[in-house]
């Protein structure tokens, strides 16, 4: 039987590729003393700490090892499948009132209706809107900014200090001169974290205990496994140098018993992310826990998310790129403040990298200098890691992709046609869209249009529990999209043929190659890598425009390069690369009744691809990108909702959504 | 009986103790009875080293401890000297906090009742179509294609159950798919979540361990097999228990928050002195 040839080969490959079959640590195993040292092997599926073993129903696996995929082809063909089969969707970032930037703007559910909200439940938001996801999460992670977490209350104690700052004379004033002005206070408090001008009050810890207790038993009721997943997790909310973005989700393996053994770490401790490794490192020694982080909006960062030198400005070292690359194995690249994938001055050669841009300053709109947006792009960073790897050893961006909201409503409502936005001021409203989202003075506004209707992280993981979804997180398994649930699989090795994409590409793409997040490994010789990428649209959303692998490299001149290539599209019959790109999908959308039809596109892509300009002494990193065809944006379901005209020819009115997968890594003997 | 309904109430004992807390408070600790004078006390700083092995896993540095007193003073000076300016009057941001605090302080006053079983059965049986258990389902399908209607369609659905029915290994059928190819002892909402619900509805109606089909997704015609299936069921209590105290908790402290509200909104009389709409600017 030529499939289970295929697999005994494959399994005999692997076998070799990586040194045998490893042998996974016991369930009760203390977390090896090594977890706090970083990782410099290369291995399938991350960090060794990461894939870890998983209690799941069909026992103790590996999941990211794909020897313990097919031991012994047995009688029945189902017997020993134990790869991932389906992607869960959930949102790694989401505040609630518990969030003192969300509490402050009005916001009123709290972190359990945030939840019901995820787990699909309608709940009524802050502006008194009945509201419910169109489809249920998987999953979801409460993050409320640690710093302020003991603010909010503590109730028992009965403690009457509240902040008290001169600060808050304006903004009593500023809240009191209505709408706008309040809004601006809002702004303000964001501004004041930032600056670290917050009154002294809010870094004490006082307060801090009771609530994290509160928001760690909400999770715990909340938790479900096999049906619905909710993490324990915080943000750290670094804003340094007054609002360059350097916050982290930091989310959890592990349960409440772990969870309350310590608080979390805050900014007032340290702004520097090293010292949050640190942290991290502490943390899981004393609880024998397990956690990740997950940093955000580079595009906000003024040049620091991925910038070459450390936190204080020295040159990078490689116990520096080997914590980084230990403590954060994933980026969210996309969330309601734009996409950090790629910017068009970046990557000019990208026909879509010009979309949902936040890119004229950082978090407080404080503009951007020259040559910043070079530290603040995924892609960029990609492609640097590969130089640092050269240089040092361990390759510090070598992460996978997350999305996120980032909601401050406590709604992770990113569907295009059901948007809530961030902040209650910009829940569903005729004015909305042109309003200011965010004010911070003359030309540092962001207008209510420019806000993004993103994002969900998918996770390949063998089931749907906490530890399953973390250990798939931690070996980079997952995707980002910009909102819909398209089912994305992304393989890499040297032997994939055409026949591998006719059917089931996951048994091929596991026994033959390696997922997304993991790295090739070493070529044969005369041998060039080859991929098998498929994408399932969502079934609520449009058809599929096209499959594009980005290949990022070091050139001979140790100076980082990327192509991009077309390897698979929909309506293949009518359709052809004119000047070496392909021409467009076309545009189905009625702006004015926010309509489109699912008459162009295909509604699955399937092939298998192999980089045609491979040179097996050049580092490199592949990862894919699926286009939607054009489909309504908000800002078109708003028009046609509210029966507004929105004649603003910057305002785009149709989007086309898309996922980044994870990239898969090549590097030299 | 008003007097009587008003003994009863929680709040009121709760803030009762609060004032009774506060009162032996301010007697046991005369000598920080506020004004220019601060004094910290063992207690205070004993509680400053607990927050920090909290926070930190370990006590306090000699120079972590003066640190924390002295964040601890400067708190209590600028406090006190922002509250002799009124800035903790009409702000928003405290006006807020202390609404959440009030709001939490009436949940957790619902949270300290534990449900009763006759609590949880009428629970149960007032919202029993929530707590359904859906039909659990085992079936492997095949993909015959994204067109549900047509010659080539049923041309291809004619082939694809002659070979399942003349054994052929419904793997190498039909067209390739994400979808999975198999789901194992899933519930039908979750079946519904990945085919769309008209999906999952038939495979709750189709006969077990035969091939079926055509049967229409969201993504397309199918057929399918269901090797195994539990029907939805009703369940009883100690099935479902967690589910039921959680919603009942959600929903006692959703009401005790609103009771709360109306309970205090029918103290005070509220005018709203606006302009008609019409002279507003």
């Amino acid at each position: 039987m030529p499939m289970r040839q295929l697999i005994v080969i494959g399994t005999v490959l692997f076998a070799v590729a990586c040194g045998g079959p490893q042998s996974a640590p016991g369930p009760q195993a203390p977390p090896a003393t090594t977890a706090a040292e970083p990782s410099t092997a290369v291995q399938l599926g991350g960090p060794p700490t990461g894939a870890g073993t998983t209690t799941a129903d069909t026992g103790e696996i590996k999941p990211a090892d794909p020897t313990t995929f097919y031991k012994k082809p047995g009688y029945s063909p189902y017997a020993g499948r134990n790869y991932p089969e389906r992607p869960y969707f959930g949102d790694e970032h989401v505040h609630t009132a518990w969030s003192v930037d969300a509490g402050g703007s009005g916001t009123t559910l709290g972190p359990e209706e945030a939840t019901r909200f995820a787990r699909g439940e309608e709940v009524t938001s802050t502006t008194g809107q009945p509201v419910k996801l169109g489809q249920p999460l998987d999953w979801v992670a409460i993050t409320d900014h640690s710093d302020m977490m003991g603010m909010i209350t503590e109730i028992k104690a009965g403690n009457p200090e509240m902040m008290a700052d001169p600060t808050i004379k304006r903004w009593r004033e500023m809240f009191n001169g209505g709408p706008a002005e309040a809004k601006k206070a809002v702004m303000e408090l964001v501004a004041a974290q930032a600056n670290k001008k917050l009154p002294p009050i809010a870094s004490d810890p006082r307060f801090a205990k009771s609530v994290w207790a509160k928001t760690t038993t909400i999770a715990e009721k909340y938790n479900e496994p096999g049906r619905f997943t909710a993490f324990i997790a915080y943000e750290w909310t670094s804003n340094a140098g007054g609002g360059d973005n350097l916050h982290r989700n930091i989310i959890y393996r592990d349960n409440k018993d772990k969870a309350d053994q310590v608080l979390p770490y805050t900014t007032f401790q340290s702004e520097n992310p090293e010292d949050l490794w640190k942290w991290m490192t502490e943390w899981e020694k004393t609880t024998g826990g397990k956690i990740l982080a997950i940093p955000h909006n580079g595009n906000l960062s003024n040049g620091r998310m991925f910038a070459l030198t450390t936190f204080s400005g020295d040159p990078l070292t490689k116990a520096w790129a080997d914590a980084r690359q230990r403590w954060e194995p994933l980026f969210e690249a996309i969330q309601m403040k734009g996409q950090s994938e790629s910017h068009p001055s970046l990557s000019p050669t990208d026909d879509f990298a010009a979309y949902e841009l936040w890119d004229r300053g950082n978090l407080t709109q404080t503009p951007k200098k020259p040559g910043m947006i070079a530290g603040e792009y995924a892609r960029e960073a990609l492609k640097n890691g590969l130089k640092i790897e050269q240089d040092l050893g361990t390759n510090p961006f070598k992460f996978g992709m997350a999305g996120g909201t980032d909601t401050h409503n406590g709604l992770v409502a990113a569907e295009e046609d059901n948007f809530f936005a961030k902040f209650p001021s910009a829940e569903p409203r005729p004015d909305r869209w042109e309003e200011d989202a965010m004010n911070f003075g003359p030309n540092r506004i962001v207008k209510g249009w420019e806000m993004t209707a993103a994002g969900y992280t998918g996770v390949w993981a063998t089931g749907n529990t906490r530890a399953e979804l973390w250990d798939a997180m931690m070996r980079r398994e997952t995707y980002a999209t910009s909102g819909p649930r398209m089912i994305v699989r992304f393989f890499g090795g040297y032997d994939f043929t055409q026949a591998d994409a006719t059917r089931s590409p996951a048994v091929a793409g596991y026994a033959k190659g390696v997922p997304m997040g993991a790295d090739l490994p070493d070529a044969p010789a005369g041998k060039a890598p080859t991929f098998l990428v498929a994408a399932l649209k969502d079934r609520f959303s449009g058809n599929l425009d096209r499959i594009q692998i980005i290949k990022g490299w070091l050139g001979k001149d140790g100076k980082p390069q990327e192509k991009i290539y077309d390897v698979v599209w929909g309506d293949k019959d009518r359709r052809r690369i004119v000047n070496g790109k392909l021409t467009p999908v076309g545009n189905t959308v009625d702006v004015a009744t926010a309509t489109f039809t699912n008459t162009i596109g295909d509604p699955e892509l399937v092939t298998i691809w192999k980089d045609p300009d491979f040179d097996p002494s050049v580092r490199a990193v592949y990862y894919a990108r699926v286009l939607e065809i054009p489909t309504p944006r908000w800002t078109a379901y708003d028009a046609a909702y509210f029966k507004i005209k929105i004649t603003d020819p910057k305002v785009p009115m149709t989007t086309q959504e898309r996922a980044f997968t994870s990239p898969i890594w090549y590097s030299p003997k | 009986m008003r007097m009587r309904t008003l003994l009863a109430e929680p709040m009121l004992h709760f803030l009762l103790i609060g004032i009774a807390l506060f009162g032996a408070y301010r007697w046991v600790s005369p000598r920080e009875s506020g004004g220019t004078r601060i004094v910290v006390t063992q207690g205070v700083v004993d509680d400053l080293v607990t927050q920090h092995v909290a926070a930190k896993g370990r006590e306090p540095s000699a120079t972590e401890l003066s640190h924390l007193i002295e964040s601890y003073v400067r708190d209590e000076i600028l406090y006190r000297e922002g509250v002799k300016l009124g800035l903790e009057r009409d702000d928003i941001v405290v006006k807020r906090r202390v609404r959440q605090k009030i709001e939490m302080i009436a949940e957790e006053d619902a949270s300290t009742r534990t449900p009763s079983e006759a609590d949880l059965s009428a629970y149960l049986t007032a919202n029993h179509e929530r707590f359904v258990q859906p039909a659990v389902l085992t079936f492997d399908q095949v993909f015959i294609g994204a067109v549900t209607s047509g010659p080539p369609m049923v041309y291809a659905a004619a082939v694809t159950r002659d070979a399942l029915r003349n054994g052929a290994d419904p793997e190498k059928l039909g067209q390739p798919t994400l979808l999975p190819h198999r789901m194992t002892l899933t519930p039908a909402d979750l079946v519904a979540r990945a085919f769309g619900p008209s999906f999952a509805a038939t495979l709750e109606r189709v006969p077990v361990g035969e091939w079926v089909g055509p049967i229409d997704s969201s993504f397309g015609a199918h057929y399918v097999r269901v090797s195994a299936r539990t029907p939805a069921i009703a369940p009883p209590l100690a099935a479902v228990r967690d589910r039921v105290v959680r919603e009942w908790e959600n929903e006692r402290r959703q009401r005790a928050r609103d009771d709360a509200y109306a309970r205090m909104r029918g103290e005070y009389t509220v005018s709203i002195e606006t302009k008609p709409p019409t002279q507003r600017p």
